[in-house]
């Protein structure tokens, strides 16, 4: 704490309290916390659910298809009793069904590159629960972690770092300030003179995480949208005419998808007011922006109880279980015939007394401990090493890597803003390197290239 | 690239907040306080359905079910109280009508082996491999009474299920005969104890043998429309 804290303090608990309130509640509006937590989830996710669907891609039918053993009318009957949603209900024919199938392939790409995030994570939610509730007993706990992130991530702005959206922006932001610049406009001046506007690429802009008033971010979000994002919402918006008419949805369901077809249009309307707009538009655009912080920083702490509660739970009762409680809990899932893809590694690594003590007595400590740890930075961050690395054992041993991701992806939740910002520069410098030995390919972002370099990739002309 | 956590500190956003007109102060207030309760509705309700039962989620075990269901239910435990100690295999067999009019019953056919086969060696199974019949075999366990008597509508919807897994297995038609009739058994063997313990249990296999059931073509690949 500062002198000037502890001078602070002489005010009394009460002052005390009051500032760290206002100060918690600047936190949660000002900003959409844990820009890159958030789009490690969304990427983790996305993945998952891209691979799994196209390594089911030639079982499709069989899982989800019209005629799999779990038939559309059977399917029909259990949805009937608890209103699960699908849209796959909406028509029993095939095409319907492989359209479904490609859409929900198309949106978890969308969601995975972070392309008109607002809209593909939405897309992304419909496609997961159309194809798991369409057939339930096929799912395993991977989906089922699956199907709840994908519905908080509507509501996250997980596409504030490494997604398309923000190097959209990132971009519009550029020929703006260089065409403002050009122009020499007062405007671009003064614009130029703040390091806001310039010196925060990555974050600022869609969604805008400057988190207050400032032009180029405002234009950013009303320009970076461009033509990609009305055509979606036009088209989501004739879609949910024709379901609304059609009757496709239950009473809830319409509301909320209109709710938020509604909000994403206006979001966009006031951006774009925002931009020449008075004082009081200019308000509307920074409390719809609050909100916005407010339900991502809201469901960012749902996620984060959410992992929570998977681990304690599952520690708990874990605790009761007398295979637990012995030391051998581990070596029976590695002699199940349906886990185990590779019998001799789980027979060897099962054949050790010692070591499946150690990893049993270990599983339980770490899911007991984990919620507790996150006072710790330290301690979380090894007890999250620990989990990472039984997640990625369990995807080779017991032959559920997808599952192993989509666990992996909800422990990232957690991992510390260094590592993932050390990570995403060591990634970028490498896909630069890969993209500089592919032939045609240039390194790294677009950025002027060295003469000699230019003569060189034109030897033509040079000739 | 830097976290936006250190690039826009928490004063900045006050004066955000401050910056605002009394109306739209007074707005963001009632929304901070939504989404607080909301929140702690939603973990509470979430919490409940996870925990064991216990005297609130007795009490209001309704609310939490109606909203839990079907979309925030969380249905797996990872291995808890205990890991699964049995191998559940699902055998089938028929009886086939040849076409000089006499009529065979098939040997035991271990479905379940199948699986086990398209697993082995497999970095990723597929669900139709890993649990598409495991799951099914679950699901009509939990719905039907000891006898083999299904429960309810769920039990109903289970036995139709396992006889369309299998018809998609066996075929229409089988060792040169069509198919007129089924019947399924479960074979239950525990895993043996591990070698390192001192612990000794019977491992022998249980069977529990099922009803035949007539196949009708909504049994068969292509019958489900």
């Amino acid at each position: 704490m500062t002198d000037e804290g502890r001078y602070m303090g002489i005010e009394g608990p009460r002052a005390r309290v009051e500032r760290c309130v206002s100060r918690g509640l600047a936190r949660i509006t000002a900003q959409a916390l844990g820009p890159y937590q958030t789009a490690i989830v969304r990427i983790g996710f996305g993945a998952a659910w891209l691979f799994f669907l196209l390594r089911e891609w030639p079982h499709r039918q069989e899982l989800y298809g019209p005629d799999s053993p779990w038939t559309w009318g059977l399917a029909r009957q259990l949805i009937d009793t608890n209103d699960a949603f699908t849209v796959l209900m909406w028509s029993s024919s095939n095409s319907w069904f492989q359209l479904v199938y490609v859409v929900a392939i198309a949106a978890a790409a969308a969601v995975l590159l972070g392309w008109h995030t607002r809209a593909s994570t939405v897309l992304f939610m419909v496609g997961v629960l159309s194809l798991q509730n369409r057939s339930v007993f096929m799912g395993d706990g991977g989906d089922n972690i699956i199907h709840l992130m994908s519905m908080y991530l509507v509501f996250t702005r997980c596409a504030q770092v490494w997604s398309l959206d923000a190097r959209r922006t990132r971009r519009f932001r550029e020929r703006r300030k260089a065409a403002t610049e050009r122009a020499g406009e007062p405007g671009g001046e003064q614009l130029a003179g703040r390091p806001d506007a310039v010196e925060r690429p990555d974050t600022a802009g869609y969604p805008d995480t400057a988190g207050r008033p400032d032009a180029v971010g405002v234009a950013a979000v009303a320009g970076s949208a461009g033509v990609g994002g009305v055509v979606l919402w036009t088209v989501f918006g004739a879609v949910l005419v024709g379901s609304s008419v059609a009757g496709g949805f239950s009473i809830g369901w319409a509301l909320f998808y209109w709710a938020l077809w509604a909000v994403h249009g206006l979001w966009w309307v006031v951006n774009r007011a925002a931009v020449r707009g008075g004082t009081a538009v200019r308000e509307l655009r920074d409390v719809c922006d609050i909100l916005a912080n407010l339900a991502h920083n809201g469901v960012l702490l749902v996620i984060m109880i959410e992992v929570c509660l998977v681990y304690s739970t599952a520690g708990w009762f874990k605790i009761q279980g007398s295979r637990w409680q012995d030391g051998t809990a581990v070596y029976y899932p590695m002699n199940l015939d349906y886990f185990t893809p590779w019998p001799e590694l789980s027979h060897l690594l099962a054949g050790n007394g010692v070591m499946v003590f150690l990893v049993t007595y270990g599983t339980v400590a770490t899911q007991v401990a984990f919620p507790f740890t996150l006072l710790n930075r330290r301690a979380k961050n090894v007890l999250l090493a620990f989990m990472i690395t039984e997640h990625l054992s369990i995807a080779v041993l017991l032959g559920l890597p997808f599952f192993s991701l989509a666990m992996i992806a909800a422990d990232a939740v957690f991992l510390p803003t260094a590592f993932l910002v050390w990570a995403g520069r060591h990634c970028a410098a490498f896909g630069g390197r890969v993209r500089g030995l592919l032939p045609g390919g240039h390194p790294g972002e677009p950025r002027p290239a060295p003469e000699g370099a230019a003569h060189e990739a034109a030897p033509k002309v040079s000739a | 690239m830097e976290p936006a956590a250190q690039q826009a500190p928490g004063g900045e956003g006050m004066r955000g907040i401050a910056a605002l007109s009394l109306p739209a102060r007074i707005f963001v207030a009632i929304a901070v306080a939504v989404v607080t309760v909301g929140i702690a509705f939603h973990v509470a309700m979430v919490f409940l359905q996870t925990a064991p039962d216990n005297t609130i989620s007795k009490r209001h075990g309704e609310l939490v079910d109606s909203y839990v269901y079907p979309e925030f239910e969380r249905n797996w435990k990872l291995f808890a109280p205990n890991p699964l100690q049995q191998n559940v295999a699902v055998h089938a067999r028929a009886t086939v009508a040849k076409h000089d009019g006499t009529t065979e019953t098939t040997g035991w056919v271990n479905l379940s082996a199948m699986d086990g086969e398209a697993i082995h060696g497999n970095p990723a199974p597929s669900h139709t491999q890993q649990n598409e019949l495991r799951r099914a075999w679950e699901f009509y366990v939990d719905n039907h009474d000891e006898k083999g008597k299904p429960l309810g509508l769920r039990g109903r919807l289970s036995e139709q299920y396992i006889k369309r897994i299998v018809m998609r297995r066996f075929g229409p038609e089988l060792n040169g005969g069509s198919v007129e009739r089924i019947q399924v058994r479960s074979a239950v063997t525990p895993v043996a104890p591990p070698r390192w313990s001192d612990e000794r249990y019977d491992v022998k296999t249980r069977y529990t043998t099922q009803p035949w059931w007539q196949v009708t073509s909504a049994d068969l690949p292509g019958g489900g429309k």
